[in-house]
C-alpha cells in the first residue's frame, strides 16, 4: 500500500504543493490551529487519508491541540470583559495556597509565562525560564516569556528532561500546571532528535536511525519531491555502509528497519554507558542519536535548494530536524590552529550564550542576540576557536570585513596568513588546507558575470565544507539572500549574531529555518546594571506644531509635504538647538539623526553644525568623523540613516533623533546602539542620553509609539518631556519670530514642490558607500539681462549665508614643498645660533 | 440695535485651534471671535457639534494606536 500512496502524492502538481506547504507553515509551530480551519484546501486528487494524517500531526504539534475544551467559555457575568468574549477568563484555574510567594503564571492557551520580577524567587525562575522559553518582554516588574517548540528543543538538547521541566515549572507556578502545557512539553521533548540534517561531501542528507520515520518523511507530499532522485545508487556506496534508501526496496527496507529498531532500543542504554568519556553528564541521558557510528543510519539526499522547505515541513509534522555538528569527531576536515589569547577573558553573558551553542559538546546552529556594543564579535571569535575548523565570516560591508579580521588577530592567536579577506579589492586565499575567510553578503550572493578571480574564489568557497559560518548582523539581510548563501556555501554549523532580531515585515521567522533557533538573548537591563553597556536615559520630547505649520499640515493632502512639515517644525528645531547647547556645555558629544535628508541639511546649516549624508563624498565623511572623534571643538555631528549601523563612535554620549523611518523598531534600537558604548562618564547614574523629538498632533506621534515597542520590551522606559525648561530664555534661538517661521514655511513648501532630488533619501544604508556618478550636471539656463548685471554693475554682492559647517573643515592649502624646505632651513640656522650662544 | 450672541470661551493648544479654524472655514458658523494663540470664542449652540467634528478630525490626522494588540496576539 505505501508505494501507491507515494505515487499518488507525487502526481500532484509542484506549484500547488509548494503553495500548500507555505500555507500550512505560516502560522508557525505554536500557533493554535483549528482542526477544521480551511487552511488546507488541498488538491482534490490528494488522498484524503494522507491529508488527514498530516493535519493531525500538525495539530498534535501545536499547543491548541492540548486544550481542555470543556472549561472554555464564559464563567460569570464579568467574563466577557476578558478578551475575546470571555475566552481569556482564567479564573477557573485554582490558585495554590501559597501562590503569593510563587513568581510565575502560565497561560494555558498560548504558552505565555508571566513572571513577577519583584518576587524573591524571580532570579531562580529567570535562570530557568531563559533555558526553556523565549523572552518576549522584560520591563522592570513583569516579564513575559513564551514556550515554543524551538525553546523546548534547546532545553532538551542541553540535557533537561521533560519531567524536570514540568516539575520546575510547577514549583514556580501560582496555579497547578495546566494539562495542556504538560502534554505540550512532553510531546515536544519526545519528538526531539529523531531526524538529523547532515552534510557529507558537500551534499545535504536527511538522516535518521529510525527507518520508519524516514519512510514517513518520504511519503510526505512536501518532502518527498525534494529528494534527489538519482541518489539511490550513489548513496549506497561503501562510504556509507548500512544505508537503506527507502523507496527503492520499500517493503524490505521497512522490515529491516523495524528489526533494527528493535535492536536499537535494546542497545541504546548499554551503548551510552560504554561511551569512553561522556563529555558531560547530560550526554548519558540523551536519546540514542549519539550512536550513529555503530547503528545503521538511514539517509536520503535532498536538493540544496529545498533544505529550508524540508526543515519547515519537518517541524510542522512533528519531526524537527536536528542540525548539530560533532566537530570533535570530524576527521575529514582539517583542524585549524586557533585559540583565544591567554589574556582574553570573555564575560559571563558571553560564556552563557556560548554554552547554549555548545551545550552538549556539539555545535548547534542558531542565533545569538546581544545588544550593540556588548561584544558580539568576541562571541563569534570564541565560537570559531571552539570549533577549530575552517570558518567563513559574512558581514555587511567591506569596512566591517576588515574590522572582523583585525578583531580575529587581536583576540586569537591565528596566523595572519590563515585569515583572508574576500572583497572587491582583495581576493586572497589561505595557504594551508584550512583557514578563515572574511567576506561580505554582496560578494557571495552577487549573481551574473563575475570577474575571473572572484569567480575562482567563489568556486573555492562553494567547493568545500566549512566548519562554521558566522553571520554578522543577520537581521539586515533579506531572507532570499540567506537562502542563496546557505545553499551555495556548505557549513556544518551556522551562528548568526545580531542586536535586534526583528523585522517589520515579519521575515524573521524564516531565519529559524535558514540558520537556526534563537539560542540566547541577553537582557539589556542586566548588562547595563553590570556596566557592560551604557546606562541610557531615554526621553521623548513633544514639540507643539506652530500654528502656521499646523494650518498647512491640515490643509495639504500631499504626504511628502506633510512629512516635511512635521519634521521641519520650528519648535522642533528650537528644541534640538536647545538640547545640543545644553549637552555641549555638559561636555557631551552629540549625534543628531535625521532620516529626512532635506531636514538634515537645513537644520545642520541653520545650527551651524557638521553633517554627513549619502551624497557626502567619502573624503569629507572621513574628515567629519575624524574631527568629531578627536577635535574638542566639534561636539555635534548630524547623520542621516547611513549612520544607523556599522559605525563605531565610542565618544558619542548623547543622541537626538529629529526624524525617523516611520514605525521601524529596529532603527530605533540600532540608533540607541550607537551610544551604548559610552562607558566613561557616569554622573547622575546615567552616562548616555537618547532624545526623540516628536511633533505633537501629527502622524509622528503614532510612529513614535510603535518604534519604542522593542526598547520598552527590553526594559527601557521613555520619559515624556512636554516642555523644555529654560528654552524660551535661550539666546539666539532660531526661528523665534513669526516672520522667521513663515519664511521657513514658505521655503519648505516651495522646496517640497520643487521635489528636490535630495528628498528621495539616501542611496544606501552603508556609511562607507562611495557616491560615484550620482551628481547630475546642472543644465544650462537662458535668461534675459543686461551686461551690467554680469559685470557687477548693478551693485550686487555675493554672500553665502547659512553655509554648511562642513566647508570650514577643509584644510587650508599647505605651503609648497619649496617654501617648507626654506622654512626648515631657517629654523635650523636659528637653532644653531641659539646653541652657540 | 445691538445684537447679542451667546458664546463659549474655548481654550486649547495652538494645533487644536488650527483644526477648529479649519472646520470653521467651511461655513464660518462656529467661531465668533479669534482671540489669540490659544483662545477662541465659539457660538454656544455649536459647541456640541464642534466637539463631534473635532473628534472626527483627530481620528483622521492621528492614527489610533491599537491597544496592546501585540500582547493579545497569538504566539507566532
Amino acid at each position: 500500500m505505501p508505494p501507491k500512496k507515494r505515487k499518488a502524492s507525487a502526481n500532484v502538481a509542484g506549484a500547488a504543493k509548494s503553495g500548500r506547504a507555505s500555507a500550512a507553515s505560516t502560522p508557525g509551530p505554536a500557533t493554535p490551529r483549528d482542526i477544521d480551519s480551511s487552511d488546507d484546501p488541498g488538491s482534490p486528487d490528494e488522498p484524503a487519508e494522507d491529508e488527514e494524517q498530516i493535519q493531525k500531526a500538525v495539530d498534535r504539534f501545536s499547543l491548541a491541540a492540548y486544550q481542555d475544551k470543556s472549561k472554555r467559555g464564559p464563567i460569570d457575568a464579568a467574563s466577557r470583559y476578558f478578551g475575546d468574549n470571555g475566552k481569556r477568563d482564567f479564573s477557573y484555574l485554582p490558585l495554590k495556597p501559597d501562590s503569593k510567594s510563587r513568581p510565575i503564571w502560565i497561560d494555558p492557551q498560548r504558552g505565555r509565562i508571566i513572571l513577577e520580577n519583584f518576587s524573591a524567587l524571580a532570579e531562580q525562575a529567570k535562570d530557568f525560564l531563559i533555558t526553556v522559553a523565549e523572552p518576549l518582554s522584560r520591563p522592570t516588574f513583569l516579564h513575559e516569556y513564551s514556550l515554543t517548540p524551538h525553546s523546548l528543543y534547546a532545553a532538551v538538547s542541553v540535557g533537561l528532561q521533560p519531567q524536570d521541566i514540568v516539575n520546575t515549572l510547577d514549583r514556580f507556578s501560582k496555579t497547578p500546571l495546566p494539562e495542556s502545557i504538560v502534554s505540550f512539553i512532553r510531546s515536544c521533548a519526545s519528538s526531539y532528535g529523531k531526524v538529523k540534517l547532515v552534510i557529507k561531501d558537500t551534499k545535504y542528507f536527511v538522516e535518521s536511525n529510525d527507518a520508519e520515520v524516514l519512510q514517513k518523511l518520504l511519503k510526505d507530499p512536501v518532502i518527498g519531491p525534494c529528494r534527489v532522485q538519482g541518489t539511490d545508487t550513489v548513496t549506497s556506496a561503501p562510504s556509507m555502509g548500512g544505508l537503506v534508501i527507502p523507496g527503492t526496496s520499500n517493503a524490505a527496507g521497512v522490515q529491516q528497519a523495524q528489526l533494527r529498531q528493535g535492536q536499537q532500543s535494546e542497545n541504546a542504554q548499554p551503548e551510552a554507558d560504554e561511551k569512553p568519556q561522556p563529555e558531560n553528564p547530560f550526554d548519558a541521558l540523551r536519546e540514542d542519536d549519539d550512536d550513529d557510528n555503530q547503528e545503521a543510519v538511514h539517509a536520503f539526499e535532498i536538493l540544496d535548494t529545498s533544505v529550508e522547505i524540508v526543515q519547515k515541513r519537518c517541524l510542522d509534522i512533528q519531526y524537527p530536524m536536528l542540525e548539530e555538528y560533532d566537530f570533535r569527531n570530524d576527521d575529514r576536515n582539517a583542524n585549524l590552529e586557533i585559540d583565544l589569547r591567554p589574556a582574553t577573558q570573555i564575560r559571563s553573558y558571553q560564556e552563557k550564550s556560548l554554552s547554549k551553542m555548545f551545550g552538549n559538546g556539539r555545535a548547534k546552529s542558531g542565533i545569538i542576540v546581544l545588544p550593540c556594543g556588548a561584544g558580539k564579535t568576541l562571541v563569534g571569535i570564541t565560537a570559531a576557536c571552539t570549533i577549530k575548523k575552517g570558518t567563513i565570516v559574512l558581514c555587511t560591508s567591506t569596512m566591517s570585513a576588515h574590522q572582523w579580521r583585525q578583531e580575529f588577530l587581536k583576540w586569537s592567536n591565528i596566523g595572519p596568513q590563515d585569515i583572508a579577506v574576500f572583497t572587491a579589492d582583495s581576493k586572497q586565499k589561505f595557504p594551508g588546507n584550512t583557514g578563515i575567510i572574511v567576506t561580505t553578503y554582496p560578494m557571495v550572493t552577487q549573481s551574473g558575470k563575475r570577474a575571473y578571480d572572484s569567480q575562482k574564489m567563489m568556486d573555492f568557497l562553494t567547493g568545500r565544507e566549512w566548519g562554521l559560518m558566522l553571520l554578522d548582523e543577520v537581521h539586515v539581510v533579506p531572507a532570499n539572500i540567506f537562502r542563496k548563501v546557505s545553499h551555495s556555501i556548505k557549513s556544518h554549523a551556522k551562528l548568526g549574531l545580531t542586536a535586534t532580531l526583528l523585522r517589520e515585515d515579519d521575515k524573521i521567522q524564516d531565519l529559524n529555518f535558514l540558520i537556526g533557533p534563537k539560542l540566547y538573548e541577553a537582557n539589556w537591563m542586566e548588562l547595563s546594571e553590570q556596566g557592560h553597556i551604557a546606562k541610557v536615559q531615554c526621553a521623548e520630547v513633544w514639540c507643539p506644531m506652530t500654528t502656521e505649520f499646523y494650518d498647512e499640515y491640515l490643509r495639504t493632502k500631499d504626504r511628502g509635504l506633510k512629512q516635511n512639515l512635521y519634521v521641519m517644525n520650528p519648535a522642533k528645531i528650537q528644541a534640538c538647538q536647545f538640547l545640543i547647547d545644553y549637552h555641549e556645555n555638559r561636555g557631551d558629544k552629540i549625534i543628531v539623526f535625521s532620516d529626512n535628508v532635506y531636514a538634515l541639511i537645513h537644520v545642520a546649516k541653520a545650527l551651524g553644525r557638521l553633517f554627513i549624508c549619502g551624497s557626502t563624498p567619502n573624503s569629507e565623511r572621513m574628515d567629519v568623523l575624524d574631527n568629531f572623534m578627536h577635535n574638542p571643538l566639534v561636539k555635534t555631528v548630524f547623520l542621516s540613516k547611513i549612520g544607523d549601523t556599522s559605525l563605531d563612535l565610542p565618544e558619542a554620549t548623547c543622541l537626538i533623533q529629529i526624524s525617523s523611518h516611520y514605525g521601524s523598531r529596529r532603527q530605533e534600537a540600532q540608533r540607541l546602539g550607537r551610544i551604548l558604548r559610552a562607558k566613561r562618564r557616569s554622573d547622575e547614574g546615567f552616562n548616555a542620553f537618547f532624545y526623540s523629538l516628536v511633533s505633537k498632533d501629527t502622524a509622528e506621534m503614532y510612529y513614535s509609539t510603535k518604534r519604542q515597542a522593542f526598547l520598552v520590551d527590553q526594559g527601557y522606559s521613555f520619559k515624556v518631556i512636554t516642555q523644555l525648561a529654560g528654552m524660551d530664555k535661550m539666546e539666539n534661538l532660531t526661528f523665534k519670530t513669526p516672520k522667521d517661521r513663515r519664511e521657513l514655511l514658505q521655503k519648505v513648501i516651495v522646496d517640497t514642490e520643487a521635489k528636490r532630488p535630495l528628498e528621495d533619501g539616501d542611496p544606501t544604508d552603508d556609511l562607507f558607500y562611495t557616491a560615484g556618478g550620482r551628481r547630475k550636471k546642472r543644465g544650462v539656463r537662458r535668461t534675459a539681462g543686461t551686461l551690467g548685471e554680469l559685470s557687477g554693475g548693478q551693485d550686487m554682492a555675493y554672500i553665502e549665508q547659512r553655509k554648511g559647517a562642513n566647508k570650514a573643515l577643509k584644510k587650508k592649502p599647505g605651503k609648497s614643498a619649496f617654501f617648507k624646505k626654506i622654512g626648515r632651513e631657517k629654523q635650523r640656522m636659528k637653532d644653531l645660533a641659539t646653541q652657540e650662544e | 440695535m445691538v445684537r447679542a450672541i451667546k458664546g463659549t470661551l474655548v481654550e486649547c493648544d495652538p494645533s487644536i485651534k488650527s483644526i477648529i479654524i479649519a472646520i470653521d472655514s467651511e461655513k464660518n458658523d462656529y467661531i465668533i471671535e479669534d482671540l489669540d494663540e490659544s483662545h477662541l470664542l465659539i457660538k454656544d449652540v455649536m459647541v456640541q457639534r464642534l466637539k463631534e467634528m473635532l473628534e472626527e478630525r483627530l481620528k483622521e490626522t492621528v492614527p489610533i494606536v491599537e491597544n496592546d494588540s501585540d500582547s493579545d496576539a497569538d504566539v507566532k
